[in-house]
């Protein structure tokens, strides 16, 4: 416990300060910047209801980001496990006093506020899968009883959401845990087994599947089954796509969204939105936007000294990532219809709040990358 | 930056985190890498499919129908126009919640439980934004109520609609004819034809001049979003309404014509301005109303109308082919005449039969009329003397008469459902029965036996020509005023001394002494001129007695063509009475009470309105509907 805080920071807010991933909070910037103009246009060329609430809330958060950034990074090390178990707390009480709404009980109604517990789980579940294995001492990665307690660690979270039920967010959570213990060093092994025994668990999940989420697989195995109904998402996208071009239809001139054609445009469809506006060449532009940002995440976390850092770090890599793909592969008819939102362009604050904080997180790693625990100097788990 | 890769590579590969992040960070890059394919593949490779389908989404294309052209009649009387009426309609628009509206809406109009279920399966069935039709014939108030109560009522509209309205009931029905729907639609056909209450000429001028009444449809392209509401009109082109038609037809005397001609029983009359060609009446009994096949008229009521064994639907004077019996001698006599097989003072001994080949052939009057000259043959006629003139020319001869006289023809007049008839000759019959014209049938073709036919029109025609000597066409559209010109008829080429010669005879038909048609003398009128026929329905062998049986079937036809004033004729009639028996008994009183009426209120010395018809030009005279 002492060790945690035995190499007190000697440095000022101002050496700090220099050391902030500036580049990274430019390119997000950026994307921010162009979910504003996105949701000017969805609006019909208004700031309302979206696009200057969109922006604000931004400039908020990039300040709670710079803010987290300069904290400790031990400190963010020490309330790991307490910010998880926090979390899983109140995804355990979502079932219990949750508000229902759309047939899913997902939110969390404090004092006029509401939450979403499955989006704290997100951080908290990052920062103790970190924690962990910043504790373990790496040639005990691959033991088995070593793999247990991470693997607990996903799936009591990945449980509680699926009982919501949320699909999406328990998968998300399930594959940034994964990719975390792969990077940690997880047995090829482990990985290869897991593939084998979902595979022979899949029909028993399908069984459990509510009624809802088959139907959106079934569609979107065959989106022309039913083309007016649950397959109108997936068809009316690929359409303001397609006639979107090469070039795009011009600013606020996407007939598909003006019109109201494509489902919510502000939210989940927001790419779809751009890039009929866009076209392909502004779709391109966006997914380089964040090939860059994920580019500097990654050679963030190759220069971060401790495992806990470079573990954070590879987390919200892989969440930005896994938000990214499974939102545009979703607009673009490749996976199933899930809410997923696309990280700093769709309207929404729950969202943006778990990947700024993230990346608040990911930056505090980075300001203190010189500062070194050794693996295994946390040598309680606590 | 070069120090850094040396040292991933060199030593931090050793690293398990720095090998799995690079691996991850290479999965990701694919993936983006596979997000842009994508792309690529929609946007670029296929952008082509879906440019269409964005443009069928928000383009909707809405047909404005015309507004059909009234028909009046010479005076300015209105007998067909068009009667306003709303109309509810239903589109459905994904998420527009259909059952509420239905639902709604029969608070509005009277809608049945059953009705509604209906609506709902038919308007989630058809295409996105077609508008399906609830319910017809709405009160202003509910037309209010619907649009005040419009937010709660997604998808309902109303418009407006126009039904054909008929005014003149029984007594136009053949002529106007009547409008029905389109009922088997072409690929090719125009799309208004697909309108819901789009209707068609069906019979009559309504059917010979549809594409002038019709006019062209409009059309309405706006873009709309997803539920349906217009954003804004794209291009919009007005319909061009149809053009009114006046007819050459003066309804009082058409009514009046009907009214007598229906107290004989089944039959037509036709009047002809001679001059003009003009149809002034065309009287066709049993006659039928249009506006009981107006619109919704259901399937059931038209069927009924069209099922009755009366056959009230067929225009008689256009579609009825009778043998022209005595009414052909005219014929006859002038082909004889033309072809110098005879001359006026010959005389022809008539015994009461006639024998060629062995073959008898009976006058009508069993003892015999005596030495017959050409005029006492036509004015007592005589059938012996035209059996005789007929087997001297021959059917040819006879057969270019009958067609130089306007028999065995259409004309394209604007009288749809027009026969031809029949005007036999030999080649007829060789490629017809494949078998050679015998002398006997030349000779009952001679007083318009045999094989002859011809409708009350051409009878009409026939006479309107022998009285002028021009070759008078007839005309049922009479556009403007009475300064038009009358159309300039060809002469004949047939040698006036003959014509005065046959005119002289139905002279005598009507008023000499024993002419068979002394029934339509008019004391104190102008002479009248006319030929009575009386046409056998089957053969002698298998009739009653004398054919004056009783109303069957096989009654002689009765039938009476006219001119008149004789000395400057007008005028042109033709009359027939469906087994009426004698034509003299029957049809000529028929023909005599017309011309008093004509006489009483003549509507070519009426003054003619200048009558107003929207949407044409007098200048720009289309072609006439074809009759054919």
């Amino acid at each position: 416990m002492r060790n945690l805080f035995e190499h007190r920071s000697v440095d000022t807010a101002e050496d700090k300060l220099w050391r902030v991933p500036w580049l990274v909070l430019a390119v997000v910037s950026l994307l921010v910047a162009v979910g504003t103009t996105t949701l000017y246009s969805v609006a019909g060329g208004s700031m309302y209801p979206w696009a200057e609430p969109h922006a604000l809330r931004f400039l908020a958060l990039a300040g709670v980001v710079l803010g987290a950034a300069l904290v400790p990074i031990r400190l963010w090390a020490r309330l790991a496990y307490p910010l998880y178990a926090i979390s899983l707390l109140l995804l355990a009480l979502v079932p219990l006093v949750g508000i229902e709404a759309l047939g899913a009980r997902r939110w969390l109604g404090v004092a006029g506020v509401s939450m979403q517990p499955s989006e704290f789980m997100k951080v908290g579940l990052v920062l103790a899968l970190a924690r962990y294995y910043q504790w373990l001492p790496p040639e005990e990665t691959s033991s088995p009883r070593r793999i247990l307690v991470p693997l607990a660690l996903v799936a009591a979270p990945v449980a509680l959401t699926l009982t919501q039920p949320d699909l999406g967010t328990a998968m998300l959570l399930a594959a940034v845990g994964l990719c975390m213990m792969f990077l940690a060093g997880a047995s090829w092994l482990y990985y290869a087994a897991g593939l084998l025994s979902a595979w022979a668990m899949m029909p028993v999940v399908w069984d459990r599947l509510r009624d809802y989420q088959k139907r959106r697989i079934e569609i979107f195995l065959d989106p022309d089954k039913d083309p007016l109904g649950a397959g109108y998402h997936i068809t009316q996208s690929k359409i303001a796509l397609g006639s979107g071009g090469s070039s795009g239809k011009g600013f606020m001139q996407g007939t598909q969204s003006q019109l109201d054609f494509l489902p919510e445009k502000q939210t989940d469809f927001i790419f779809t939105m751009f890039a009929e506006e866009w076209g392909f060449a502004g779709g391109v532009l966006i997914l380089a936007l964040y090939a860059v940002l994920l580019a500097l995440l990654l050679a963030m976390a190759l220069q971060a000294s401790t495992r806990f850092g470079r573990l954070v770090i590879g987390g919200t890599a892989a969440m930005i990532f896994l938000y990214v793909f499974i939102n545009v592969a979703m607009v673009t008819g490749l996976v199933p219809v899930v809410g997923v939102p696309l990280p700093f362009l769709s309207y929404g604050g729950t969202s943006m709040t778990t990947i700024m904080a993230s990346l608040g997180l990911a930056m505090s790693v980075h300001v203190h990358r010189k500062e070194r625990f050794e693996p295994g100097s946390l040598k309680a788990l606590w | 930056m070069s120090w850094n890769w040396r040292r991933l590579v060199g030593l931090e590969l050793e690293n398990t985190f720095t090998r799995r992040a690079l691996l991850l960070g290479a999965a990701q890059a694919g993936g983006l890498a596979l997000l842009g394919g994508r792309l690529y593949q929609i946007q670029v490779l296929e952008a082509a499919r879906y440019a269409p389908l964005a443009d069928d989404n928000r383009i909707e294309v809405e047909i404005l129908p015309p507004v059909r052209g009234r028909i009046m009649d010479r005076a300015g009387t209105v007998l067909a126009g068009n009667e306003e009426s709303f109309y509810a309609s239903l589109r459905y628009f994904r998420g527009s919640d259909l059952k509420q509206s239905l639902e709604l809406m029969s608070h509005i109009v009277p809608l049945t439980d059953e009705q509604r279920m209906v609506y709902y399966d038919k308007a989630r069935h058809q295409r996105a934004g077609e508008p399906l039709t609830i319910a017809r014939d709405l009160t202003f108030e509910q037309v209010a109520a619907i649009n005040l109560n419009a937010p709660q009522l997604p998808g309902v509209e109303t418009g407006i609609t126009r039904r054909r309205q008929y005014f003149q009931g029984l007594a136009a029905g053949h002529l106007v004819g009547h409008t029905g729907r389109v009922e088997q639609h072409a690929l090719d056909d125009d799309p208004v034809l697909k309108v819901d209450g789009m209707r068609v000429g069906k019979a009559g001028a309504e059917l010979g001049f549809d594409k002038r009444l019709s006019g062209q449809a409009g059309s309405r392209k706006f873009e709309v979003d997803a539920r349906g509401r217009i954003i804004r009109v794209l291009e919009e082109m007005e319909p061009i309404a149809g053009r009114d038609l006046v007819l050459s037809v003066d309804l009082k005397l058409q009514a009046a014509v009907v009214d007598r001609l229906s107290r004989v029983g089944r039959g037509a009359l036709v009047v002809l301005d001679v001059r003009t060609g003009e149809v002034m009446a065309m009287a066709s009994i049993p006659t039928y109303d249009p506006a009981a096949l107006v619109e919704r008229t259901s399937a059931a009521a038209w069927r009924s109308v069209g099922r009755q064994s009366n056959g009230s639907l067929v225009n008689r004077a256009v579609s009825g082919l009778y043998p022209p019996g005595s009414t052909f001698k005219m014929v006859t006599g002038l082909a004889a005449l033309e072809a110098g097989a005879t001359h006026l003072k010959e005389q022809v001994e008539c015994r009461g039969s006639y024998t060629l080949a062995g073959q008898t052939f009976r006058c009508w009057k069993r003892h015999g009329h005596g030495a017959c000259d050409f005029h006492r043959a036509l004015t007592e006629s005589c059938d012996v003397y035209f059996y005789e003139m007929a087997n001297r020319i021959g059917i040819n001869a006879i057969a270019g008469m009958g067609r130089k006289l306007g028999l065995g023809q259409l004309y394209a007049c604007g009288l749809p459902g027009q026969k031809r008839g029949l005007v036999p000759d030999a080649d007829w019959k060789k490629l017809r029965f494949r078998s050679a014209w015998l002398g006997g049938e030349t000779v009952l073709a001679g007083i318009g036996q045999g094989y002859v036919l011809t409708s009350p029109l051409q009878l009409a025609v026939m006479t309107a020509r022998l009285a002028t000597g021009l070759a008078v066409r007839p005309a049922l559209q009479r556009d403007g005023t009475a300064d038009i010109p009358a159309p300039q008829f060809m002469p004949l080429g047939i040698d006036e001394r003959w014509l005065e010669a046959v005119r002289a005879g139905m002279i005598g038909v009507v008023n000499a002494e024993g002419g068979t048609g002394s029934n339509a003398y008019l004391p104190g009128g102008p002479a009248v001129a006319g030929k009575t026929g009386t046409a056998q329905v089957v053969s002698n062998s298998t009739r009653s007695e004398d054919g004056t049986g009783s109303n069957d079937g096989t009654r002689d036809h009765a039938l009476f063509v006219s001119f008149f004033p004789a000395s400057a004729p007008r005028y042109a009639i033709s009359c027939v009475v469906e087994n009426g028996g004698s034509g003299g008994a029957t049809a000529a009183p028929v023909v005599r009470d017309v011309i008093e009426l004509i006489l009483k209120d003549d509507p070519a010395l009426r003054p003619m309105p200048a009558v107003r018809t929207a949407g044409g030009r007098a200048e720009d005279a289309e072609p006439q509907g074809g009759g054919t």
